[in-house]
């Protein structure tokens, strides 16, 4: 095995060839470090690494590296995400430094939501922020790249003990316009991106086509490709996705599925939501199995949103228990 | 050009209650042409105050002035005379925030105050309609770029775009909204440099915009020997 | 014709073709746009400052303005004659009451001048030299004033009390007439010229001119110039069941119907000329036509057969051609190809001759036939102080050019008298725009001419009564509306223009552009007005139909009614919709009571949203616009921009507290009087 970049959990498991799983664990809106404990307690040995979103859909929430701290105390490995957004690339270079002497070996490297999404229009967010974006995501790699790899700040100033991180970011194969996608990649892996959490698929055709493409210019070699799956709660939220959310498309078939479940339960509002919920473990746990038989993907990014407890269940249908350990 | 659009005349109400004779000084140039600052403009906000005042049984004057340019002082000088001779108060001008600076680093005990909220530096698209092209970051990267900036039209600033949120050929944050990216890459096509894209660009250095402090721009080659200048205003 | 072409901004050399073509230049821009604002006082005396014969034209004028108007372009001309006659025939009383004000400024000069004949020539010579303070006195041979207007042209299309209308006006000035005194018998000309400083001959064409063929002594053959005047006189000229008029002219129209109403059963117009090569004009055949008159084209007379004496009837052969290449008349004929009308009278009328026995004796220089010498640039004569105008100077023609010829023979006179020698007048030439570009008139809303209908042909031919009815006051209005404003658009002020494209982009005829500064030429700009409420500089106003300083406006008003009542409402309206002038007036004790007061605009989208706002700074509670709805409007797109104006003035109101709702636009078709009362009744009430 080569030698390690970062000694994640993560690194070493698809280092391993094993099939990797992530799972998204999103921070409160307060500073209740308990909510944070008690989702890792159930997220717990059900996945690799453990994302935890960086002020997701622009809203305010705990910080993600304290958040990882806490799921670090608690025995899970944990992904810290980073967006552009909210800050400029001193803050962002002194986190990572903070970060990662509390022993944070993963970064996930993202422009973040917009901050007049404002929690999608469910929460008041602070649309009248100013937004920083004084780096981008591709910049935000290579210079965590070179923090790591060549011990200097973007700046050019030194870096003593340089922070041993495994780089990610994320990818929407299916994004607007589609024919730069692959090359978008290539650019993230360029600079550095280690591994690839993509936006979620559910149409699992179209996600194909794009990593066929990949998979020709070599990309899965260079990085590792974990299909993203959100996990579907029922109807609403899958014509939300498919109507609001860029990049991702859900075909007829899986709304009709939906649609289905939730009129099987009548006007009974309680039973509705049961079924749908029954319904979206299959479809996940199906979404999972195919896009594993995808060639060069290399694990699944699960984000079940304010819904982790669902986790533990899915990854065990789709059979991917236990997940490895290392000593 | 400079793209502003009109304060809510309430607002420019409120900075002047309590004066009592008022300027409402417009400006010839960008402000006229985008609609919201020249003669025309100035008419219709002052006729909007004289009535306000007069409503609240207050007695003030409301007078109206529009020249060429508020930001040079051959074109400005009437107007600082006349404030000072005819005993104003106050000033709104509805020039954009240049104007409003230069105003009122020149006219002395007298507050100017702004008529318009100064938006961007934009295009002319169709009666009534504009849209910002350059966000006047101070080093242009538009040859990156096809032509078309992602300073000015991407919500990001990415230089690396697009960013995921692109649907449509829109901008994740609106439906109404190109994604700036989005018609690069189509220019960039049209062009046929696409290849061009495969580069990373770097990180900015922003400090040529305002991040670099206070910009002042001096073009040696036109600026007068200080002498010159000198004899000049004697 | 003058030159044409696209030009800045308003020239003044540069006129509409209307206007160029009037003889004496009529500014009908001035006149339709007088009526729209129901000034029919001021069209008058705009009409008669440059024509004394104004009642006479509104009758008979054969308008060179309606051929050359543009709204050929479009459709179909303005109807100007009918409207001057709109204009004259509603303004009598104030004519009169007029007239006893003139002043009489004849004599105060102590120059004395005598005129020839008093047709619209010597008349107007007459009126205008009056107007400079000469003493006039005018010779007429005839009874009456008026020459061919009272003497040859039907009373069916001419009353004389209209001639006389114009005549009173201008002796009025002092001018004094002697009529039943015939120049050359009742004074020798030597004599006449000596008792005065200078002379002016326009005695006119008063002969007809006949023709030398087998058979015309005989009894039943009449010259046309003689039988008109007979019939003008009241007499009734016997004539036979059968009659043949020889000539294809206005005159053979005028006599061909005058016998018809004298009670010949069949009258029949024989020309040279083929259908599309007669003088007459198309709409006097037309109504020939319509009188059961036949016309046969293309017959040269040969011989008036005759039995005992009388007239039997009448040979022709045809004929092949008038006019030879060079356009002079040299008529060629088919001999072989004859034909023969039987006929109880024939009526010759293939043109008239000066009489010029006036100057019989003296030493005015004749230059052959029945002209003398004259120069038509100075008007004189070969005899100094003896100058010459109207028909007997420069031919036939119409009644409007003697007119014309009769104010040039004043201001040569003038010149005579004040300077001692002749100079060279300006002639009736005028430089105009061309035809309106096929790009504009596509974009011109399309309106009917408004025409009248005629008394029945059967009817009208039993009697001499005018057959032609006057324009309503709303015909008059809807008609003056069709008027385009040629070149009396948009001007702009180059300092003020900030080159801002609005005016390009706003323009419903694609007429404004970028010249350096905006530029609306002059021969394209329709007027709407519409790019000047909008332009954001103040840098554009119109020549004609401007709503400028529409606050003083309003201040004026007010004041006129006698101040401004509480919390007023003001009611702004397309003056377009009014049919009668009425509509556009404020009667004090109405506004008084309830507090109404209304502006009449043309066009409401030709206010500006501080026009919109202006009420208010005067102390009005509310105000309410009343546009055309639908395509009732004169101008594309006028509609959506008043709308949106009348939103950003309700913006503003909105925003300092008075309310968005106390400005309103309301859309009708009108009329004005229905529609406006109700409207503004219902919005006042809203007021409170
Ligand atoms: C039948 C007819 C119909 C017409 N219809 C129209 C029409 O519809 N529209 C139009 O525009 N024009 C029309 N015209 C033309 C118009 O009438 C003439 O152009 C106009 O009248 C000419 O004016 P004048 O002043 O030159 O001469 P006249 O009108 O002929 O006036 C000359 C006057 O001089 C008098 N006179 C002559 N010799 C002497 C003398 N020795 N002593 C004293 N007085 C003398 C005559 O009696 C006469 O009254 C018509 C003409 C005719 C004949
Ligand atoms: S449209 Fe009016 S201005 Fe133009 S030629 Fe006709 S009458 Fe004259
Ligand atoms: S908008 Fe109307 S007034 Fe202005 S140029 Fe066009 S036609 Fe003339």
């Amino acid at each position: 095995m080569a030698e390690l970049l970062s000694g994640s959990n993560l690194e070493r498991v698809l280092a391993a060839g094993k099939f990797a799983v992530t799972a998204e664990l999103g921070p409160p809106m307060d500073c209740n470090g308990e909510v944070v404990r008690e989702k890792a307690k159930i997220l717990k040995g059900n996945a690799d690494a453990f994302n935890i979103t960086d002020n997701q859909t622009a809203v305010v929430r705990m910080s993600s590296i304290a958040s990882a701290f806490i799921i670090l105390q608690e025995g899970l490995e944990p992904v810290m995400q980073m967006t552009t957004r909210d800050r400029n690339r001193l803050a962002i270079q002194a986190d990572i430094l903070g970060a990662c002497a509390l022993g944070c070996k993963n970064c996930l490297c993202i422009a973040g939501d917009h901050q007049s999404f404002g929690g999608a229009g469910r929460l008041k967010g602070h649309p009248g922020a100013k937004n920083v974006y004084d780096i981008d995501t591709i910049q935000l790699i290579s210079a965590l790249k070179g923090m790591r790899d060549d011990g200097v700040q973007q700046g050019g100033d030194p870096i003593d003990k340089r922070p041993p991180l495994f780089i990610g970011c994320a990818w929407t194969p299916m994004g607007d316009p589609i024919e730069i996608r692959p090359t978008r990649l290539k650019k993230k892996v360029d600079a550095g991106a280690d591994f690839i959490q993509t936006q979620g698929v559910y149409d699992v055709e179209a996600f194909k086509e794009q990593m066929k493409i990949v998979v020709d210019m070599g990309l899965h070699e260079r990085t590792a490709i974990l299909a993203g799956i959100i996990v579907p709660r029922n109807f609403g939220m899958l014509k939300y996705m498919n109507n609001f959310v860029s990049g991702v498309s859900v075909p007829k078939e899986l709304m009709d599925r939906m649609k289905a479940a939730m009129k099987a339960g009548g006007d009974d509002k309680k039973q509705k939501r049961i079924n749908q919920e029954e319904e979206a473990g299959k479809i996940t746990v199906e979404l999972i199995q195919q896009c594993r038989e995808i060639p060069g993907i290399k694990g699944v990014h699960l984000q079940a949103i304010e819904w982790e407890k669902k986790i533990p269940e899915i990854v065990e249908k789709a059979g991917l228990l236990p997940r490895p350990t290392f000593d | 050009m400079i793209i502003a659009d009109q304060k809510p005349v309430a607002e420019i109400k409120g900075f002047i209650e309590g004066k009592k004779k008022v300027l409402i000084a417009g400006c010839g140039t960008c402000v006229t042409v985008c609609l919201a600052g020249g003669e025309t403009e100035v008419k219709n906000v002052a006729s909007a105050l004289r009535i306000a005042f007069k409503n609240d049984g207050k007695d003030v004057e409301i007078l109206e002035d529009t020249v060429e340019r508020q930001c040079d002082d051959e074109f400005v000088e009437p107007l600082l005379a006349r404030v000072k001779n005819e005993g104003f108060d106050a000033v709104v001008t509805l020039a954009c925030g240049v104007g409003c600076n230069f105003l009122s680093t020149r006219i002395g005990p007298v507050q100017v105050f702004p008529g318009v909220n100064t938006s961007f530096l934009g295009s002319n698209e169709a009666q009534g309609d504009y849209l910002e092209l350059c966000a006047g970051c101070g080093e242009c990267i538009l040859h990156l770029t096809g032509g078309i900036c992602p300073m000015a039209r991407c919500s990001k600033q990415i230089m690396n775009g697009p960013c995921g949120g692109t649907s449509d050929g829109k901008c994740e944050i609106s439906q109404d909204i190109d994604c700036g990216w989005y018609l690069i890459v189509k220019r960039m096509q049209e062009l046929d440099i696409l290849g061009q894209y495969d580069e990373i660009q770097a990180a900015r250095d922003w400090s040529k915009g305002t991040h670099g402090g206070p910009r002042r721009l001096t073009k040696e080659t036109a600026a007068m020997a200080a002498e010159d200048d000198a004899a000049k205003e004697s | 014709m003058g030159e044409s072409g696209s030009k800045q901004s308003l020239d003044e050399n540069l006129k509409a073709p209307c206007v160029a073509a009037c003889p004496v230049h009529t500014d009908n821009r001035r006149l339709t746009e007088y009526v729209a604002h129901g000034r029919y006082e001021d069209a008058l005396e705009l009409t008669l400052s440059v024509n004394p014969f104004s009642s006479v034209c509104g009758r008979i004028c054969s308008h060179a303005c309606e051929q050359e108007c543009r709204r050929n372009n479009v459709e179909k001309p303005l109807s100007l004659r009918m409207l001057k006659r709109f204009i004259v025939d509603n303004t009598r009383d104030y004519r009169l009451a007029r007239r006893g004000k003139i002043k009489k400024t004849a004599g105060t000069k102590g120059k004395k001048v005598a005129v020839v004949g008093a047709g619209p020539s010597g008349m107007t010579a007459a009126h205008d030299l009056a107007k400079d303070g000469f003493s006039v006195t005018v010779f007429e041979r005839a009874e009456k004033p008026g020459g061919m207007l009272s003497y040859a042209i039907p009373k069916y299309r001419l009353p004389y009390d209209i001639v006389r209308e114009d005549v009173d006006d201008i002796l009025a000035l002092g001018v004094e007439l002697k009529t039943g005194f015939d120049v050359g018998k009742d004074v020798t000309f030597d004599q006449l010229k000596k008792d005065h400083d200078a002379v002016l001959i326009a005695g006119g064409l008063f002969d007809s001119r006949t023709l030398a063929l087998p058979g015309m002594d005989a009894d039943g053959v009449i010259l046309a110039m003689p039988f008109l005047r007979e019939a003008a006189e009241g007499g009734t000229p016997v004539l036979g069941k059968k009659v043949v008029v020889i000539g294809g002219g206005n005159v053979a129209v005028d006599v061909a119907r005058t016998a018809k109403r004298l009670g010949a059963e069949e009258v029949t117009m024989i020309c040279l000329e083929g259908e599309d090569e007669m003088p007459a004009w198309d709409w006097e055949i037309q109504e020939t036509v319509e009188e059961g008159i036949r016309i046969s084209n293309s017959w040269g007379p040969t011989e008036v057969r005759t039995d005992g004496g009388r007239v039997t009837g009448i040979d022709f052969k045809e004929c092949t051609c008038v006019f030879d290449d060079t356009g002079r008349f040299n008529p060629q004929y088919d001999e072989s190809n004859t034909c023969s009308f039987d006929a109880d009278n024939v009526i010759v009328s293939i043109g008239q001759q000066a009489d010029i026995s006036c100057v019989e004796g003296s030493k005015v220089k004749i230059a052959g036939g029945t002209r003398f010498e004259y120069d038509r640039a100075t008007l004189a004569t070969s005899e100094p102080g003896v100058f010459a105008s109207g028909e007997i100077a420069v031919g036939p023609g119409a009644a409007i050019e003697a007119v014309a010829e009769g104010r040039r023979a004043a201001q040569a006179i003038a010149h005579w008298l004040d300077k001692g020698d002749v100079a060279s007048i300006p002639g009736t030439d005028m430089p105009h725009v061309g035809e309106l570009p096929e790009r504009v008139a596509e974009k011109v809303i399309k309106r009917d001419r408004t025409e009248v209908e005629f008394a029945d042909p059967v009817e009208r031919l039993t009697n001499f009564e005018v057959i032609e009815p006057c324009f309503t006051e709303k015909e008059a209005r809807q008609e003056a509306a069709r008027c385009m404003s040629c070149t009396l658009g948009a001007v702009v002020d180059e300092e003020k223009c900030a080159v801002c494209l609005t005016c390009v982009r706003v323009c419903p005829f694609d007429v404004a552009k970028i010249e350096k500064k905006a530029v609306m030429p002059a021969d394209e700009c329709q007027a709407c007005g519409l790019c000047a409420a909008e332009c954001p500089a103040v840098a554009i106003k119109l020549e004609r139909w401007g709503v400028h300083e529409m606050k003083n406006r309003i201040a004026g008003k007010l004041e006129r009614l006698g101040g401004k009542p509480d919390k007023f409402l003001l009611g702004f309206g397309c003056l377009f919709q009014a049919e009668t002038r009425d509509a556009l007036q404020n009667d004090p004790a109405a506004v008084k009571s309830d507090g109404i007061v209304r502006i009449s605009v043309p066009c409401t989208a030709r206010l500006t949203v501080s026009d919109l706002l202006a009420p208010f700074e005067l102390g009005a509670g509310g105000v309410t616009v009343i546009a055309c709805e639908g395509d009732s409007c004169q101008y594309p797109i006028a509609l959506d921009r008043i709308e949106r104006r009348v939103k950003e003035a309700g913006g503003f109101l909105e925003a300092i507290g008075v309310g968005a709702d106390k400005i309103q636009l309301m859309k009708t078709n009108g009329p004005a009087e229905t529609e406006w009362p109700k409207i503004l009744s219902e919005a006042r009430e809203k007021l409170g």
